[in-house]
């Protein structure tokens, strides 16, 4: 744990320091007599940073802590994980192109073939339904969705 | 009488055919949020936020605060039959709940839940109609160095409660606040953290970060396990009423329940869980058979659920009054609120009051809505456990989309999303608390603003904030607050060491 905790703490200085190299960028005081844009922020990542050091040394003064169980994922979770965010990735970048109903209804595909193990027929139905039958619903409620080049609902 | 009057005139509105429908709308998928797994209550009312768009504010508000307390009650059914908590609140009472289920009592357990939970929300809204105006009026006589004090003080009991660690919580709560500084500064008009990427001149929207953290991260989460065999068989369920020897200590239990659950509404930082929670041990500890807790007695139903219900109601009250929500459910409300040009606190009283009125009675006629609604169709929701969960989770997350994108028709929220879904899931491996972030990602802006203009109207001097007695007051109590939480945590933390060491 001590790794994953030093990792962790660590990223959070770096990000602390970040906030404040960004802060020092604005004007600390304003034209009038209150702070300006980068008095708070430069503040917040001050106290970032004191919280994370603090922290971090705690974590060297204290014994190694063994990783929690099921900490890290099994390869099978781990394989579930990665599929869901390849898919909600993989959707972000075609949505504009294929619109959303074609896009949601490769989305469900994929996940439902790769989580579970529903029949073909079922997945097909349920992808359908999932793309294309939420397009019309929600066209339906005025929420506009993307469209993509065949101009699909 | 005043609120009397306002309230009769809140009535007016709330039974309008639309709004009685969008009520009954919002009970419904409240329930819905709450007996599915995996979807809490905050990611549930998120999601759920952008259907709300087209909707009038007073019709929107009523919908989410039907959701709010809807999903409320909808983790019992699932908590009684299968022994499965559709959200944090519920989890106690799958202990006596489901051992009723099991001796064929799933109906008197169900029952109990409706009635405790339709008094403990009905005497909480009479409690926000009680002390609405007073508490408004005292408020309204905060300037922004009072109110600055005031979100530090309720800042300071949201880290103070959340989670184990105290740091934690406080970084959680600088996170939010840093990213809520994202996009054009309020005061001076200055493009901050945007990097020139336009739709951050925005800001950072609540709704993909709550979405993300809350129902991304948690199918995350659940896909780590295995996704099958999480559904089981629904119960039985016959009479929705307790047996007669049984009434006597339900209603003690009840009104023990209401007063517990109406009390830590009232403060910031603690949550339904907490409430069903140490009404259970008040309960345990009240009884004159302790040993049978666990086994199946009505009690143990009976307080926690009155208890759930009546702080998601009370926890309206320094939402609505003071502009300080309790928990990330109450800062979605909020936030919807200011989505809709409404800002809480104790402008809204006298410049909205229609609208606020509206919303405080259509509270009572929810919970005879939730009443009516959810006993006749506890079977019907105990079906929908039946879909399996790797279908759920793949059609939350098509909602998810939807959610995000249709905020402001930007692919970029997706984005937003699907990052802090990830970020979500770092965070709960790592048992960082995320209710923090969310309420100071809402509060960030107001406190910053009220910071500011306190400065400016003292022309830079800092000790506006401890020469004005309520703002002095306001910020020993959350000192007093941070150094009880610190204190609290060290020893522990001093034990935790010297046993390890010991070991």
């Amino acid at each position: 744990m001590k790794r994953v905790n030093t990792l962790v703490w660590g990223l959070l200085i770096a990000f602390g320091a970040f906030i404040v190299h960004q802060s020092l960028g604005h004007s600390y005081y304003g034209s009038d007599f209150g702070p300006g844009p980068g008095f708070f922020s430069f503040w917040l990542g001050i106290l970032l940073i004191v919280l994370s050091v603090i922290q971090l040394v705690t974590t060297y003064r204290r014994p190694a802590e063994p990783l929690p169980d099921g900490f890290i994922p099994s390869r099978e979770g781990m394989r579930r994980i990665l599929s869901i965010m390849g898919a909600l990735a993989a959707s972000l970048a075609v949505m504009n192109f294929l619109g959303f109903a074609l896009t949601m209804t490769a989305f469900c595909i994929f996940l439902l073939r790769s989580l579970g193990r529903q029949p073909w027929w079922q997945t097909l139905i349920l992808s359908a339904l999932a793309g294309f039958g939420m397009a019309y619903l929600f066209g339906l409620l005025q929420v506009m969705l993307p469209k993509g080049f065949l101009g699909f609902i | 009488m005043e609120a009397f009057h306002h309230l009769m005139t809140g009535f007016v509105t709330a039974v309008s055919p639309m709004n009685l429908l969008f009520a009954a709308i919002g009970c419904v998928l409240g329930t819905l949020i709450g007996v599915l797994p995996g979807l809490g209550p905050a990611a549930g009312t998120a999601l759920l936020v952008p259907l709300t768009f087209r909707l009038d504010p007073t019709a929107a508000i009523i919908m989410l605060a039907a959701i709010y307390y809807g999903a409320m009650y909808g983790g019992t059914i699932t908590s009684v039959l299968i022994n499965v908590p559709g959200e944090a609140a519920s989890v106690v009472t799958c202990l006596d709940g489901y051992e009723m289920a099991k001796q064929g009592r799933a109906g008197a357990a169900l029952g109990v839940a409706a009635i405790g939970s339709f008094i403990g929300g009905t005497v909480a809204t009479f409690g926000l109609v009680l002390v609405a105006l007073p508490l408004t009026r005292f408020a309204l006589k905060f300037g922004p160095a009072e109110y600055f004090s005031l979100l530090l003080v309720g800042l300071s009991l949201v880290m103070g409660l959340a989670g184990k660690s105290l740091a934690k919580a406080l970084v959680m709560g600088v996170l939010g606040l840093i990213f809520s500084f994202v996009g054009v500064d309020p005061v001076e008009g200055a493009p901050r953290f945007t990097f020139g990427i336009a739709p951050l001149m925005d800001g950072i929207r609540f709704v993909p970060v709550v979405m993300g953290f809350f129902g991304i991260g948690e199918i995350l989460i659940n896909a780590e396990k295995s996704l099958v065999g999480v559904i089981a068989d629904g119960g039985k369920v016959a009479s929705f009423f307790p047996r007669r020897d049984e009434w006597r200590i339900s209603v003690t239990s009840i009104l023990r329940g209401t007063g517990l659950g109406f009390f830590l509404g009232l403060i910031p930082g603690t949550n339904s869980a907490v409430a069903s929670f140490m009404s259970y041990a008040i309960e345990r500890k009240l009884s004159n058979h302790p040993d049978k807790f666990g086994a199946g007695v009505i009690e143990g139903v009976a307080a926690p659920e009155t208890a759930n219900n009546a702080y998601a109601n009370a926890a309206l009250i320094p939402l609505f009054t003071l502009g300080l929500p309790g928990s990330p459910t109450g800062a979605i409300l909020m936030g919807a609120l200011i989505m809709n040009g409404l800002t809480p606190g104790p402008l809204l009283f006298s410049q909205h009051a229609t609208f606020v009125w509206a919303v405080i009675a259509s509270l009572y006629i929810g919970n005879v809505i939730l009443l009516v609604l959810n006993l006749p169709l506890v079977g019907w929701w105990a079906k929908l456990l039946k879909i399996p969960y790797n279908i759920l989770m793949v059609f939350i997350l098509v909602f998810c989309i939807i959610g995000a994108y249709s905020l402001n028709n930007s692919l970029f929220d997706v984005g937003m999303m699907i990052v802090c879904g990830l970020l979500g899931y770092f965070f709960k491996k790592l048992d960082f608390p995320l209710a923090p972030a969310i309420l100071t990602l809402i509060l960030g802006p107001l406190m910053e603003r009220s910071l500011r203009e306190a400065l400016s109207m003292s022309q830079g001097d800092y000790t506006i904030f401890f020469t004005r007695p309520i703002s002095l007051f306001f910020l020993v109590l959350a000192a007093v607050i941070l150094a009880t939480s610190a204190w609290q945590a060290w020893p522990s933390a001093i034990r935790e060491e010297s046993k390890e060491a010991q070991v």
